[in-house]
């Protein structure tokens, strides 16, 4: 069976996979006075320019769910992951490519551990969600749903699709050149392909089911539902699903082939 | 008979002469063909030997004869296009020394990291630490807590040496690293590589000084433009090349 050959030579180098991750970590904080206010900053800020532009400037009566800065704030990190977990996993094997010559490991782990290590600082901004939650639930502006309890599923759902899409990315980028630009312009229009900015059920009927095509537009549909009242969009959700297991398996298949000639180019 | 510690069988491994493989999107869209031409060699082919147990092999040969890719695939690092090569039990790779260091970080921090990227628990480590520095010398010591760019080349291959040789595993594969260090620590390496020897370790050895084949190898294989010219005592081995090598010189 494809991919659980895979999932087994993760599974027993995971040590090394947890040393990779704090590896990363401590490279990332260790050399940053700020640390983890750089990757808050960046979303909360891109945050209050949206809510400005389109509540004071626009005055757009509905421009997502309300509140609307916690619509921002949910999709815009929960975003972030997912554009860092791209534009890192093309370079996975690139950027470590001293590593990746000199240990036999399962090269996916080079991957996976884009993501993990991207996953944890994604974690740790959780608690700024939580604290504006709890800001708007006191105003008396929002509640909470059961469905707060899909968050995690959310999250493994990225996790998944990232480490899909980068098992493609990775082995691309290293054989053609242009492939990094090319996923740079990808996730720029991707942004707006998403109910980041805005939710699923305001766009006209036909983009509605362009968008159930996007699997970040089914995860973030899930991230978002214990947030904000009404239907959570099944058909995207269902979609996100499927997309994400058909892409871990291309994923899977396309890293196969390509490694050999990754680790002659290398 | 114990089943051999490396099997080779039928290896062989193509390379492209050209970039082809580094392609370009503008040259796929545009051209819609590859315009570089497509030949291709083979960098090594029909490659069969075993190395048993305890066994020390001096792999010789001119450059570009493919002793590097060989060793590469031993380590698992290089995938072949034919045939495979078998490794039983874990390899230490004197290949790259410092690939798994990281300039940011101590020392300290690194020798824990490489370390647990050959597979070495946190405990084991711990348990090696003091050896790993004391090998790497005084100086090394003295810093340990420093960033690892601040420590001269010399003394980064020093530390790299150290942990790899103090992995402890079966296969030790070494691809020209004797040649760095200064005069003492040579002398250091060289000890070390007869312990390990001695010690029962399987031992893989590219180099193109005859003094370090003779004083380790027992059996030479020699590999001319991707092919295993001769396999047997290394002496006789190293007779081979040197004749060769000269016939070419003279023709």
């Amino acid at each position: 069976m494809i991919g659980v050959s895979q999932f087994r030579g993760l599974m027993a180098n995971r040590q090394v996979l947890r040393t990779l991750v704090e590896r990363d970590l401590r490279v990332r904080y260790a050399g940053s006075v700020l640390g983890w206010v750089w990757t808050v900053l960046d979303p909360l800020l891109m945050a209050l320019v949206y809510f400005v532009v389109f509540t004071l400037i626009f005055t757009a009566r509905q421009a997502g769910h309300q509140p609307y800065f916690l619509h921002l704030v949910t999709g815009l990190f929960l975003w972030q992951w997912f554009a860092q977990n791209m534009s890192e996993t093309s370079r996975a094997l690139l950027s470590e490519a001293r590593l990746v010559r000199s240990a036999n490991l399962p090269r996916e782990l080079w991957v996976v551990r884009v993501v993990l290590a991207k996953g944890v600082e994604f974690v740790l901004t959780l608690p700024v969600i939580a604290a504006f939650t709890i800001f708007y639930m006191i105003t008396g502006q929002t509640k909470l749903h059961w469905t707060i309890v899909l968050i995690p599923v959310s999250l493994v759902l990225t996790f998944l699709l990232s480490v899909g899409i980068g098992m493609i990315l990775a082995p691309v980028t290293v054989l053609v050149n242009d492939m990094a630009r090319v996923v740079r312009i990808v996730l720029r229009l991707g942004f707006y392909a998403t109910p980041v900015l805005y939710s699923a059920d305001m766009a006209p009927p036909v983009l509605q089911t362009l968008l159930a095509l996007n699997p970040m537009s089914g995860i973030l549909e899930l991230f978002r539902s214990g947030f904000f009242k009404g239907e959570m969009n099944l058909l995207s959700v269902a979609s996100a699903v499927v997309l994400t297991i058909v892409l871990l398996l291309v994923g899977s298949v396309v890293f196969k082939r390509l490694e050999p000639a990754v680790l002659k180019e290398i | 008979m114990a089943k051999p510690v490396i099997e080779v069988r039928n290896l062989g491994i193509e390379f492209y002469r050209s970039r082809r493989r580094r392609m370009s999107l503008r040259e796929m869209v545009l051209k819609r063909q590859n315009s570089a031409p497509s030949d291709t060699f083979w960098a090594l082919r029909n490659i069969s030997f075993d190395v048993a147990k305890g066994e020390a092999v001096g792999l010789v040969g001119g450059n570009g004869s493919g002793k590097s890719t060989l060793l590469r695939m031993i380590a698992g690092v290089m995938l072949p296009d034919e045939g495979h090569a078998k490794v039983r039990g874990r390899v230490a790779p004197l290949i790259e020394l410092t690939g798994g260091f990281l300039g940011e970080l101590t020392a300290r921090e690194n020798v824990y990291l490489a370390a647990g990227l050959h597979g070495l628990t946190k405990e084991q480590i711990d348990a090696r630490f003091d050896e790993i520095f004391d090998f790497a010398g005084p100086q090394v010591q003295a810093g340990m807590d420093m960033p690892f760019r601040h420590f001269s080349s010399g003394m980064q291959v020093r530390i790299a040496f150290a942990l790899i040789t103090t992995l402890d595993q079966p296969v030790v594969l070494v691809d020209e690293v004797l040649a760095v260090g200064d005069r003492a620590f040579r002398e250091k390496c060289y000890e070390r590589m007869e312990n390990m020897l001695s010690g029962g370790k399987t031992l893989f050895l590219v180099s193109h000084s005859e003094h370090d084949l003779r004083r380790f190898a027992e059996r030479g294989l020699y590999l001319s433009s991707g092919e295993l010219k001769g396999d047997g005592p290394i002496d006789e081995v190293i007779a081979q090349y040197n004749a060769d090598a000269d016939a070419d010189a003279a023709s």
